[in-house]
């Protein structure tokens, strides 16, 4: 952290960074180290990596006078530990996972401990305990085992190009569909042992290091396993992944697609003639309700409020506007006008507690309330794919924590004229004033009281009735 | 019209502008600053309004209080009129005129004989005085909202004014209103001081002759003012018995009124450890520089935690250069260049700022021990006018079971009730929420950016004025206090 250390820092990295990816590291000779790396060191390693890299894009001087030292020679014998012949075919090359490694070894050494502090001088203590390692945005120090599909997709869920529970769950969905493909079971174990722990963990894993999984990732996961361990190990390879992909794309279809086109009929026939719907954020189920009732002829308006920093109404509200129907957007700070001479108000789920509450993007509860004090009823639409044991009775307790660099820099952004120049500065600036924090939450607990019905794909309900749903659900399955 | 070149305009260049240009001259720069938002928010249009309102004052050349308040009041609808939302135009113009009442009204309770009775020198505040109003006007608060004024006002005064270059013209046109009052002061006040009247009388001169003080060294500096002084007077037959220093008396009450938002945050602020324990979770929203001081004051002596909403489209850039400078960014920095040393940020006292959205109101507000929030305007029935986004946080904080405190100075307490809610919301540049680049979105969909919300009464806790604590079921009687019924319809 101290001036002679940043000065001291570029001589030293420069074998690092001005290697392209691809160069090998200078010191890839020390593979002493025990070569077998349990799960637990990978993650610690990995962790380690990730805050030594957030402190590289942060411009802090790493300490730079530490040798490279054990981790970091770990960081790079661990690629020759996973050599399989099951390693699929577009693997990103071990070598280009070392650069960062080492570099994470250089500055990994006395000062870790300031760095540690550092960050945590920026955490809002409330929320200490959801603070984790910061989200994977590159793929360096991925597992060699990630499948090249899931690393796509990991990365889009990072930086928000795929967005969104359904979203999310489809597209993991079909990521793990192509692991799936071009899984081959190594002699001495069967498919059903081996796939979930060993091939299909470490992508959940990746995943899971590029943003916490959404509830319904969890619930396709918890489905997937269970299908894979009843696989009977006397099937055949092949019969065994044809079911297993079969089973997915029934998942897919059975509990978002036709859930969502059920909902959306059921939805849409609450939506009468001069109706003024608001909706908030962007969710596909809510938008899939309007537009179908679009189509079937009713007259109504909508007004999308939205949010910083992700501005994911935006979206909505073009999508719904180039259908035709008339639409205004504005702002959560302009939630109580929007509300005000709306008719109803339809919401989509992240979560559905089995406390009835409405775990959603944060702000939901905003919308939710200031609807429920003007008697106008809350409709939320969710596939029961996204209805969980968990109960929840504040937002605190369970939450997801985005970057505060994203929210600082979205107010910047909007208008333009700033440019990036504006934004780096007030993040400088930002970092540099201690006390300084700020909070980025994605989701909110709605309580059950402000919701009306929650339409399902088996009927609609009163929130109450989500803990019946979930019994009947594993009743089933 | 700004005589500063090289400045942006605002209400530095116009304070600057203010005391070379002529009153008229300045009349008509504050109104077109007024209509182009270039002074906006209640602090800079009260002193504006209030500097604005002392030169008026100050160029006063008659003697007959009348005129003076029909000018002060006139003056007042026109820059009422160029903005209506903003009430501290108003709340500045109806005290200012409350003041000269006040003192024409104590001059003449000293002047007149012991045995006159005034109950109102007694109290000044709070029971009807001398009804020298316009016939028209309605003797109860107004129910009307600010932006009828416009309509509202213009009628009363009698005749449509064309904006008028010179103080003659003003007067001129004036005349009858002039005639009004004082046709209602002849038969009104002796009943209200009828052996005062009797005796007082006799000792004015005749009608004929000019009033005490025409001969005053001022008048040769534009002799029409008093020419129609005379005719108006000789019109009415009713000089009256004002002394000479009336308008010294009331441009030191307007110099106090400068004094007072000079002073309001300080007083606010001295409130601050009555409201602020150790280790609380304080939530803040937009940026105001009175929320600021009182945040600071309290954590001179307490540690505690802001939350600070970011006010998204409207005010996030000053919310956050509040959080780092403890400032505002953007215009009214450089006005207050004076004011400098003033500001530090919170966290320089090592208060934990925490910059949160607007959305994560409702996710946090469990944890919050306390809303401390700045308005726009109050509104007499308790309600308030603040930045978009803080019904939602009183709404939260209700729910939560949350104290909500609002602090104002008493020039942001506004007569008017608010009746239709809309027609107070202010709008503004749908460019914050949307950037235009974004032509097809833009096109298509209806980008809404109020800047005001509503706070109905029932949300707010406490409010803190400059005056100490109230309930916002008190407010009324600040009111009372502060402004006279006549001149509620301005």
């Amino acid at each position: 952290m101290s001036t002679p250390d940043s000065i001291s820092d570029p001589p030293k990295q420069v074998p690092v960074t001005a290697g392209t990816p691809s160069s090998q590291a200078p010191k890839p000779s020390t593979p002493a180290e025990s070569s077998k790396l349990s799960n637990a060191e990978l993650k610690k390693q990995q962790k380690a990596e990730k805050a030594a890299r957030r402190l590289q894009k942060k411009g802090d001087q790493g300490p730079s006078n530490g040798q490279p030292t054990t981790p970091a020679q770990k960081a790079q014998t661990k690629p020759e530990k996973h050599a399989k012949p099951t390693q699929p075919r577009n693997q990103p090359a071990p070598p280009t996972l070392k650069p960062p490694g080492k570099a994470t070894a250089t500055r990994r050494g006395s000062s870790s401990v300031p760095n540690v502090i550092d960050s945590e001088v920026k955490n809002v203590a409330l929320f200490k305990h959801l603070y984790s390692v910061p989200r994977r945005q590159r793929i360096e120090g991925a597992s060699k085992d990630v499948h090249p599909a899931v690393v796509a997709l990991g990365l889009q869920m990072s930086n928000y190009r795929i967005c969104g529970s359904n979203a999310r769950c489809i597209a993991m969905l079909l990521a793990f569909k192509e692991v799936i493909e071009s899984y081959t079971t190594p002699g001495g174990t069967s498919l059903a042992r081996h796939l979930t722990s060993h091939h299909l963990s470490p992508q959940i894993d990746y995943l899971k290091s590029c943003r916490p999984l959404s509830i319904s990732m969890g619930n396709a996961i918890r489905y997937l396993k269970e299908l894979i361990i009843k696989i009977d190990p006397a099937v055949p390879e092949h019969d065994a992944k044809a079911t297993l992909l079969d089973a997915i794309d029934a998942f897919i279809s059975e509990r978002i697609t036709v859930a969502g086109t059920i909902i959306a009929q059921t939805a849409s026939t609450k939506i009468v003639s001069g109706d003024v719907v608001v909706t908030y954020a962007k969710s596909s189920i809510v938008m899939q309700t309007l537009l179908t009732a679009h189509r079937a002829g009713t007259a109504f308006r909508v007004v999308v409020v939205d949010s910083s920093p992700l501005f994911e109404g935006k979206r909505l509200a073009s999508v719904l506007a180039s259908h035709g129907l008339s639409v205004s957007y504005s702002l959560i700070a302009g939630a109580s006008h929007a509300v005000t001479g709306a008719t109803k108000v339809f919401l989509g789920a992240h979560a559905i507690m089995s406390n009835g509450r409405l775990y959603s993007r944060v702000g939901t509860a905003v919308v939710a309330m200031l609807a429920y004090e003007r008697d106008i009823p809350v409709i939320v639409c969710c596939e029961s794919v996204k209805f969980t044991e968990r109960v929840a009775l504040d937002s605190i307790v369970g939450n997801e924590l985005a970057p505060a660099e994203e929210l600082l820099a979205a107010g910047l952004s909007v208008e333009g004229k700033e440019g990036s120049k504006g934004v780096e500065d007030m993040l400088k600036k930002w970092r540099e004033t201690p006390g300084l924090q700020a909070l980025n939450v994605l989701y909110d607990v709605t309580p059950a009281d402000y919701i009306k019905m929650v339409v399902t794909e088996f009927g609609s309900l009163p929130p109450s009735s989500v803990p019946a749903v979930l019994r009947n659900l594993s009743g089933n399955g | 019209m700004a005589r500063t070149v090289s400045m942006t305009p605002g209400l530095a260049s116009f304070l600057r502008s203010l005391k070379n240009d002529p009153v008229e001259a300045s009349i008509e720069h504050l109104i077109s600053l007024l209509k182009r938002r270039q002074i906006h928010n209640s602090r800079p249009c009260a002193i504006a309004t209030t500097q604005l309102l002392l030169q008026v004052v100050a160029e006063f050349k008659g003697k007959d209080s009348d005129i003076l308040i029909s000018r002060v009041r006139h003056v007042g609808q026109k820059l009422i009129t160029a903005q209506p939302r903003e009430m501290a135009v108003g709340n500045i113009v109806r005290r200012v005129l409350a003041l000269i009442r006040e003192v024409i009204e104590g001059d003449e309770v000293t002047e007149g004989s012991p045995i006159s009775e005034s109950p109102s020198s007694i109290q000044p505040l709070s029971t009807p005085r001398e009804p020298s109003h316009h016939p028209g006007l309605p003797s109860s608060i107004s129910t009307s909202s600010p932006l009828d004024h416009s309509g509202a006002g213009h009628p009363i005064d009698s005749s449509p004014h064309p904006s008028e270059s010179s103080s003659e013209a003003i007067s001129s046109v004036h005349r009858p209103v002039l005639t009004a009052s004082h046709t209602s002061y002849s038969t009104a006040a002796p009943l209200a001081t009828s052996l005062f009247g009797l005796f007082s009388r006799p000792e004015t001169p005749s009608p004929a002759s000019t009033p005490r003080g025409f001969q005053s060294p001022r008048h040769g500096d534009n002799p029409p003012v008093p020419i129609h002084q005379l005719k108006g007077l000789t019109i009415t037959d009713l000089p009256k018995p004002v002394p000479d220093d009336f308008k010294a008396d009331v441009l030191d009450g307007i110099r106090e009124i400068l004094d007072e938002l000079d002073q309001v945050d300080d007083q606010i602020a001295s409130y601050a450890l009555d409201h602020i324990h150790s280790n609380e979770i304080i939530l803040t929203h937009s940026s105001s520089t009175t929320v600021q001081k009182f945040l600071l004051t309290a954590a001179k002596k307490r540690k505690f935690t802001v939350l600070h909403v970011e006010s998204f489209p409207n005010d996030h850039k000053n919310t956050r250069a509040t959080m780092v400078t403890g400032r505002k960014n953007q215009g009214q920095a450089e006005e207050e260049e004076d004011v400098d040393d003033r500001f530090s940020p919170l966290t320089a006292a090592g208060i934990t700022v925490v910059l949160i959205p607007d959305s994560a109101v409702f996710a946090i507000m469990s944890r919050v021990n306390k809303v401390i929030l700045a308005t726009h305007s109050v509104l007499a029935n308790g309600g308030l006018l603040a930045a978009a986004g803080a019904h939602a946080i009183t709404k939260a904080a209700k729910m939560h079971q949350t104290p909500v405190v609002v602090l104002s100075g008493v020039y942001k307490l506004s007569p008017v009730y608010a009746l239709d809610l809309d027609e107070l919301i202010e709008y503004g540049d749908p460019g914050k929420v949307v950037n235009y680049d974004d032509g097809e979105f833009v096109e298509n969909v209806d980008v809404v950016n109020p800047l005001y919300d509503h706070v109905p009464p029932d949300l707010v806790d406490i409010y803190i004025t400059n005056l100490g604590p109230h309930a916002p079921s008190y407010l009324y009687r600040i009111v009372q206090d502060h402004y006279r019924k006549e001149d509620i319809t301005i």
